[in-house]
């Protein structure tokens, strides 16, 4: 067990690399990266031709059965994106050979879409980070993965978020296999975080524009909220006014409760440490910040904290799917009608009204700078519903950037 | 006469920053640079330079500041009404943007601190601004205090690095 655990690692060390790579349509980037893996061993070859072979819409009949294969196939691959700037694409890619691990049970690997929009902001400030079998918990016979999945959305520049992007699922990981007790280790990893990203603010080493302006970057900061999806459980960490929503059979779960410096408990404590809200264009924490919570923003120190609240759910048969999106699109949506539009894609009802080349038809609504795609296994279904539910906050006048993530967590499909 | 129908408010912000007079000066003057110590400024574009001084720097120029996201206001066009080398004050007007700030007015005098008046500058800002509508006075000035705070805490911070 331990030679394979050793040999498991150094071989996923050994296959890790960057790709980066500029995408805007689904195609193109599997084309892309499947020329990339065309560099790295066969094994990998045959791989990812079959995935990017694959040209069958979900739902058609017959199509169950090269589901089901391809999804053996693609099991032993697995990738990690990232959004950069919603022009751009990072794509982590692993590899495990299956002569080294067992393969995850195929109905296991998480069906995921993502969609960010730039919207009426001028720049893109969200991001993103999609991590299938971020984490493995692995037995003689079989192996289990979690899967993780972060909406990120900064404030007063990117860098915060970014740097959440790059790190946050790292920290979780380290403190859950530490401790393995998710209330803790999801408020020691968000601590670990703030106290980064703190660091980098106060130092000026973010090396972002605002860095050239002035000494500090004490004004920036970012929403947190990130879900954990074990086979028997889903664990959500939530910091700032990002949401996630869960929809079981049929109806919306808020599995996170949005931090607004007006919320009766988080008022008490603002005040209780001595800082004050201020209601100007909304309730704000000293007139300035419209969350009551967020990894960064030194200068609001003690009153905006980066605790996050920590809920817990089992999962069930009835579980439908999972939204993760940032304000841009709660602040425009409710839960049930985001519930509503999910559960159209999920059955295929809206397949054929989603165009092919979404960025021509947003340009219209505004979102001149569109990312599409949940990275090299993408469920096209999901991917759909991302992107209608980024389409209608726009269409709904939403003014910030959106960003959402579904997860589809159905069973028998 | 609507505007004599508002209620105004009016406050003064006082820092004492450990930094000779004329390095304090020479930032907090640069009226086309205020996201050098601004906490909130993103940038700045200079509108229209005034008949005055150097490009840029004369009276009546104009600037259009764009704010931080996540701030209350996502830009602000403002306006040098005065300012004096041998004084050393600066007196500036917000006349447009999507803040909430009307009738916003403010007049900053730097003098050398008595304590130390080589090595210490006292920075006075004073202003005076309409109350928004829907908004206590008392919160008004909370809120324009603490942004002045912030920016001068932001020049302390500035000066000690420009002086190492």
């Amino acid at each position: 067990m331990a030679e394979i655990c050793y040999e498991n690692e150094t071989m996923m060390i050994e296959t890790t690399a960057t790709v980066v790579k500029k995408a805007t349509t689904t195609t193109r980037r599997r084309e892309r990266s499947s020329s990339q893996a065309a560099r790295r061993r066969r094994m990998e070859i045959r791989r990812f031709k079959f995935v990017s072979g694959e040209q069958e819409p979900v739902f058609v009949d017959g199509d169950l059965q090269r589901r089901r294969r391809r999804e053996s196939t693609v099991a032993a691959s697995t990738s990690t994106v990232f959004y950069e700037t919603a022009k751009e694409v990072v794509v982590l890619c692993e590899s495990l050979s299956s002569t080294v691990v067992a393969l995850p049970d195929p109905e296991a690997y998480p069906k995921y879409g993502v969609a960010s929009v730039c919207g009426r902001r001028r720049e893109m400030e969200d991001a993103v980070a999609v991590h299938p079998f971020f984490s493995r918990h692995q037995t003689e016979y079989s192996s289990t993965g979690f899967h993780y999945c972060g909406v990120y959305d900064g404030h007063g520049c990117s860098h915060v978020a970014m740097k959440c992007r790059e790190r946050l699922h790292e920290l979780v990981r380290e403190e859950f296999e530490a401790d393995a007790d998710w209330e803790k280790s999801m408020a020691r990893s968000f601590t670990r975080m703030d106290m980064e990203v703190v660091a980098l603010n106060a130092d000026g080493a973010a090396k972002c524009r605002c860095e050239l302006q002035r000494p500090d970057c004490d004004a920036v900061g970012s929403t947190a909220v990130v879900s954990v999806l074990t086979p028997e459980k889903i664990i959500v960490a939530n910091c700032g006014d990002s949401r996630a929503v869960l929809c079981r059979n049929g109806k919306a779960i808020a599995l996170s409760s949005d931090h607004k410096p007006d919320r009766p408990d988080e008022l008490d404590r603002i005040q209780a440490a001595g800082g004050r809200v201020i209601y100007w264009d909304g309730p704000r924490v000293l007139g300035v910040l419209a969350m009551s919570r967020a990894i960064g923003d030194n200068y609001l120190k003690p009153y905006v904290i980066s605790r996050p609240e920590v809920t817990v759910t089992d999962r069930a048969n009835g579980d439908d799917f999972l939204i993760l999106a940032s304000d841009g699109l709660w602040d425009v949506v409710s839960n049930e009608t985001a519930c509503s539009v999910v559960r159209m894609c999920l059955r295929g009802k809206v397949n054929g009204q989603v165009s092919s080349s979404p960025e021509r038809e947003m340009t219209g609504v505004g979102a001149g700078n569109v990312v599409v795609g949940g990275g090299d296994l993408p469920d096209k279904a999901c991917e759909e519903a991302s992107l209608l539910l980024t389409r209608l906050a726009l269409a709904r006048q939403s003014s910030d950037n959106v960003s959402v993530v579904v997860v589809d967590l159905r069973r028998d499909t | 006469m609507e505007s004599s129908k508002q209620k105004r408010c009016r406050s003064s912000v006082v820092e004492t920053i450990e930094a000779p007079l004329p390095l304090v000066w020479s930032i907090l003057r640069s009226f086309d640079k205020p996201q050098a110590y601004q906490r909130f400024v993103k940038s700045c574009t200079m509108r229209s330079g005034g008949g005055g001084g150097k490009g840029g720097e004369g009276k009546g120029s104009v600037r259009d500041v764009t704010l931080v996201s996540g701030f209350p206001a996502d830009f602000s066009t403002e306006r040098l009404e005065e300012l004096d080398d041998e004084s050393h004050v600066m007196v500036v007007s917000i006349i447009g943007g999507n803040h909430r700030l009307v009738n916003y007015k403010s007049k900053t005098k730097v003098v050398a601190s008595p304590e130390d008046m080589a090595k210490k500058t006292v920075v006075v800002e004073s202003y005076v601004v309409d109350v928004p509508e829907g908004t206590s006075e008392e919160d008004t000035i909370f809120f324009v205090d603490n942004i002045i705070r912030y920016n001068l805490t932001s020049l302390a911070k500035l000066t000690k690095k420009m002086m190492k």
